[in-house]
């Protein structure tokens, strides 16, 4: 069954508001386990990391090898001055005006 | 009010770069506004940008959202015993306005106000609720016009930069990963799922990043439990 870009949205959001619903609904006084609320932080960074990984030097099934080394070396330089500055904004600058500079010399 | 500010402006960066990136993936201003304001949920709004924009089917897309919004059970489990007495309705409501700057806020303040009356939990339910919607709903909202601001900035770049575009979300969240992290797995476990996303993806396109990050998940996971139990 195909759905629309607005129906897999709506989908999403009915998901979003049930986990965020049920808790107050039937878990008033209840303790989450603290190993599971780890797993849980430890499962959405491994997935925002393939994602980024993905986004980065991916194009479908296929690697992108020719942009990959330069989206790889701005991935790195992001990193390292958000590491740096602790501020991720100054690091998403710095990497993206990068990337548009090895956009334009390529 | 006023505790909501520094949340506002973590928001702000962080909601304008999505809003590029959505432009830049080719969703429209509608699509947008909706997924900012019913989903409302940074990582998931990323995690789906890219099945979305491609065409994924409908199972990537819900699977890579759900996964991603987990994370809202033990937040929203944390704040449920402050709420004690509230009515369902009202419980609803606010809840959707759970996220993680939005819950850790007011879950310090109730922590601080149990502290100052010597453990005991503090009973004005209503009373906390109205201070978390203060600093839930106002950071929705600015989260939702972020996202717009970003779609109108990124309407008015000349062609050239679509590669630099695709690249602040990836970038952002990047840096905020890194802004955050402490001991040696959290670094580990970001390592191994960026290295091991792409044969995951080459393997198969839909599904293969995503086994591959819950498989380093769960390995992270279990390693540090038989660590902390020998």
């Amino acid at each position: 069954m195909a759905f629309s870009r607005i129906e897999l949205i709506f989908i999403l959001g009915l998901s979003a508001l049930a986990l965020r619903a049920l808790p107050q609904l039937f878990l008033v006084g209840k303790n989450f386990p603290e190993s599971w609320d780890r797993f849980l932080r430890y499962l959405s960074y491994a997935l925002l990391c393939g994602l980024i990984s993905v986004t980065l030097f991916m194009s479908g099934a296929r690697f992108e090898a020719r942009a990959a080394p330069y989206r790889g070396i701005a991935l790195a330089v992001t990193i390292a001055i958000a590491y740096k500055t602790k501020s991720a904004v100054t690091g998403m600058l710095v990497g993206t005006v990068l990337v548009l500079v090895f956009s334009w010399l390529r | 009010m006023k505790a909501a500010i520094p949340v506002w402006i973590a928001f702000v960066p962080s909601s304008v770069a999505w809003g590029i990136a959505a432009q830049a993936h080719g969703l429209t201003l509608d699509e947008i506004i909706l997924m900012s304001a019913w989903v409302y949920s940074g990582p998931a709004q990323f995690a789906v940008l890219l099945p979305l924009a491609e065409g994924k089917s409908a199972a990537t897309v819900l699977i890579a959202g759900v996964l991603m919004n987990l994370r809202f059970l033990p937040m929203s489990t944390a704040l449920a015993p402050y709420f004690r007495g509230v009515k369902r309705l009202p419980l609803v409501t606010a809840s959707h306005v759970v996220s993680a700057s939005s819950f850790i806020v007011p879950y310090l303040q109730y922590q601080k106000e149990r502290e100052a009356s010597n453990g005991r939990s503090v009973a004005d339910g209503y009373g906390n609720l109205g201070f978390f919607v203060g600093v839930g709903a106002t950071s929705f909202l600015v989260w939702v016009a972020g996202t717009a601001a970003g779609f109108a900035i990124a309407l008015g770049f000349p062609p050239g930069f679509e590669e630099a575009l695709k690249f602040i979300l990836p970038g952002y969240f990047a840096g905020l990963l890194v802004a955050e992290m402490k001991g040696w797995t959290m670094p580990l476990i970001c390592l191994a799922s960026i290295v091991t996303a792409i044969p995951g993806a080459m393997l198969n396109p839909g599904w293969g990043w995503l086994a591959t990050a819950a498989l380093i998940a769960i390995l992270g996971w279990s390693f540090e439990r038989w660590r902390s139990h020998a």
